[in-house]
C-alpha cells in the first residue's frame, strides 16, 4: 500500500487527565492516518521525581485553570473528563502505581486488551469518580473491558513481579530520556527523525510533522470498507 | 451584518515567546472571525509574583522542550521565532519592563501603531529579523520619555492585575467574552478551542487571507 506507517508512541498515566485527551484522540486517528500506535503505560510521579517538576495542580491557580480548561475539552474532545470531588486525595494521596503496574502487565500478557482496558480506569477515575487502587477496582476495569474474570486475576496476581515492575520502570525511564518532565508525551518517529511533543495540544502539530491531515480531536470515522 | 462582534482579549508580555504565537495567529483570525481584538501590554514578572509560579524554563527539562518545541512552531506557524543564544540572560536579567512600559504608552497615546510596534519588540528580542514599525523617531522619542510616568506604570500594573483577576499564573492569556460567559485560554495551544467557543472556523495557525473586498 506504499509507505511504512510511522510509530507514533504514547506515554501515559491513567492518573493524569490530558493523557486521556491524547489518548483518545490518537485512538481515533489511528485509523485514519499512516501510523503504527504503540501505547506505553508509564508513572507519572516517577517522571516528576526524576525530572525535578511538580504536578501543576499543586499551585492553586493551576488547579483551578484545570478544572475549567477540562470542562471546556471535554465537550470540544468529546471525552466525558469530570474533575472527582476529592481532586487532591485521589491525585496526590492514593495515586496509580497499581493501575499503571496492570496496565504494564497488561501490555506485557495481552497488548491486545491495552487500550480497553486503560480507557476503562481512566472512566472510573476521572469520569465515574471511582477508585483505582483497590485490586476489586482494577478486576472490575478489566472485566468491563471485556477481559474474562480468571484473566484478569491472573494478571493482577502479576503485578508485583520483578518482571512487571522492572517493565514500568523502564518506560517511565524511556519517557524521561526523550525529555519528559510530565505526561502525556507523544513520540513521533518520521523518516529519520524523532519528535517528542508534550501535552494533548500538540495534536494539530502532529499531523504536520507526519504529513497528514488534521480535522479536529473528533474527526469522522473512516468509512467501512466492505 | 448581523451579531455584534465577540470581545477577545489578548494579554500578553513581549518576553514570553507563546505570546507571540498567540499574537499572531489573533492578528490573522480578527480579519476573519467577527470578533474585536483588544492587546493588553501585560507584565509577566509581576504575573510570576501574584500567582507563586515560576518561569518554565527555570526547570531544565523544560527549557530544553521549549528551544525544540519553538523550533518547530516556528515552522507550522509560521512565525520567526528564534531562541536567542544569550537566552538566560535575556529572558531572566534584563526583563522586559521598559519595553512593556513603553507598549502601554503607546496602547494609551497611539492604539493604532499597538499592533505593529509590539511585533517589533517581539522581532527583536525573539527573532534574528528586526524591521522598522513605522514610527517615526520623534514619535517614539515622545512616548519613550512617558514610560517612567505615574499613569503609564499604574496602566501596566492594573492591566497585570486584570490578568490576574482572570486567574493568570502566566502569559499568554486570551479572554473570549462569548454571549454572557468569559472565558480565560492559557497559552498559544488553545485557538482550536477558542474557534469552537466562539462557533467559527478553525483553519490552522495560517489561514487564507480573507478576500480582497471591492
Amino acid at each position: 500500500m506504499g509507505r511504512l506507517a510511522r510509530i507514533v508512541e504514547l506515554y501515559y498515566d491513567v492518573l493524569s487527565p490530558y493523557s486521556w485527551l491524547s489518548f483518545e484522540v490518537l485512538c481515533r486517528y489511528q485509523h485514519v492516518w499512516n501510523v503504527d500506535l504503540q501505547l506505553r503505560p508509564s508513572y507519572i510521579a516517577g517522571i516528576m521525581k526524576d525530572s525535578g517538576n511538580r504536578p501543576p495542580a499543586q499551585l492553586p491557580r493551576k488547579a483551578l485553570y484545570m478544572v475549567n480548561d477540562l470542562r471546556r475539552l471535554r465537550q470540544h474532545f468529546q471525552v466525558p473528563v469530570q474533575v472527582p470531588e476529592d481532586f487532591f486525595s485521589v491525585v496526590f494521596e492514593k495515586g496509580s502505581l497499581s493501575a499503571m503496574r496492570f496496565l504494564t502487565a497488561v501490555c506485557l500478557e495481552c497488548p491486545e486488551m491495552l487500550e480497553k482496558v486503560s480507557r476503562e480506569l481512566w472512566m472510573r477515575i476521572w469520569s465515574l469518580n471511582e477508585d483505582i487502587t483497590e485490586p476489586q477496582s482494577i478486576l472490575t476495569a478489566a472485566e468491563k473491558a471485556g477481559m474474562s474474570a480468571e484473566q484478569a486475576q491472573e494478571i493482577l496476581g502479576k503485578i508485583s513481579t520483578p518482571k512487571v515492575k522492572n517493565q514500568l520502570k523502564e518506560t517511565t525511564e524511556a519517557a524521561c530520556n526523550y525529555g519528559a518532565f510530565g505526561l502525556p508525551i507523544t513520540v513521533a518517529h518520521v523518516d529519520s527523525q524523532t519528535h517528542m511533543l508534550f501535552g494533548s495540544d500538540r495534536m494539530e502539530l502532529l499531523a504536520y510533522l507526519l504529513g497528514e491531515k488534521w480535522m479536529g480531536p473528533v474527526p469522522p470515522a473512516p468509512k467501512a470498507r466492505l
